[in-house]
């Protein structure tokens, strides 16, 4: 590979990288809440 | 009435927050997209190591943000922990230490990279990169730790003695260069920083906004956090009765 290779390689590791990472606090986020609505109702039901 | 207005004025400090909170992800954001442009294409040449030097401008700025704010958030927030007994601070440990392993990552990859042209190797047992790898391996069971235990004090404990151990390698990670015989670049030295005005402008404009970036997803992911925990209560709320 060039150097030109491995800096282009360097950067996209770096991006892909952060956008997995937000990503993943992007769907955990989603989960949550989907979860804590659920909760939130069942509580309402049963009281 | 005066209920109801307190209450809205919880509502409006609360949006506020988030709005804030909005922008400062943006301009993190945009900031690390300046800085992309900074490190390839406004940053002169480095006439030994010709472009792949560039690579350097994102992997200081990362290393920085895993070894300072990081780990040593982790460091602080589980000492707190211990002497307040207070899960809000396992919680800010937990969520930086996710944080750290994650820059912590992006450096040992980019590294690498780098020292391939250089040095010829992708990987030498150097000093600076063995105890940066002996970092992220104890990062990473602090986290698998905490994944594979029940929320509460008892994991709040077990992690908050981990994340002090594990710290103590940090100051190792810097030192080693100075400590032991290494080929890894030693760039601020007793004379100052080694490096041509420009190439100094672009590397703290990426250490600044990497340390913004640092911030805004640590407020996100406390954020998180509380809500996980909020979560787990109700789950422990329906389960008694």
């Amino acid at each position: 590979m060039s150097d030109i290779g491995f800096l282009y390689a360097g950067y996209g590791v770096i991006w892909v990288v952060l956008g997995v990472y937000l990503f993943t606090i992007g769907r955990r986020q989603a989960g949550l809440k989907r979860d804590l609505e659920r909760l939130e109702r069942e509580i309402e039901r049963e009281s | 009435m005066t209920a109801e207005r307190a209450s809205e004025a919880t509502r409006a400090g609360s949006d506020r927050r988030s709005l804030l909170v909005d922008a400062l992800g943006v301009v993190s954001i945009v900031g690390v997209l300046v800085g992309l442009y900074l490190a390839l294409l406004w940053a002169p040449t480095e006439a030994v190591m010709g472009d792949v030097q560039r690579i350097f401008y994102f992997h200081m700025p990362s290393a920085w943000v895993a070894l300072g704010p990081s780990f040593t958030v982790v460091f602080v927030c589980s000492i707190l922990y211990l002497v307040k007994k207070d899960l809000r601070y396992d919680r800010i440990a937990a969520a930086s230490a996710e944080i750290g392993v994650m820059f912590t990552t992006i450096t040992l990859v980019t590294g690498p990279l780098w020292a391939r042209p250089i040095w010829g190797a992708y990987w030498t047992w150097d000093p600076r990169l063995t105890t940066t790898l002996v970092l992220w391996f104890i990062f990473v069971a602090y986290l698998m730790l905490r994944a594979s235990s029940s929320p509460g004090h008892k994991r709040a404990r077990l992690s908050a003695v981990v994340g002090i151990v594990g710290w103590v390698d940090v100051p190792i990670v810097f030192m080693s260069i100075r400590w032991w015989r290494t080929i890894h670049p030693l760039l601020i030295n007793g004379q100052g920083m080694n490096l041509d005005s420009s190439m100094a402008f672009v590397l703290m404009y990426c250490l600044a906004v990497f340390s913004l970036l640092y911030v805004y997803l640590l407020i996100i992911r406390v954020r998180q956090e509380e809500l996980g925990s909020r979560v787990d209560r109700l789950r422990q709320q329906l389960l008694m009765r």
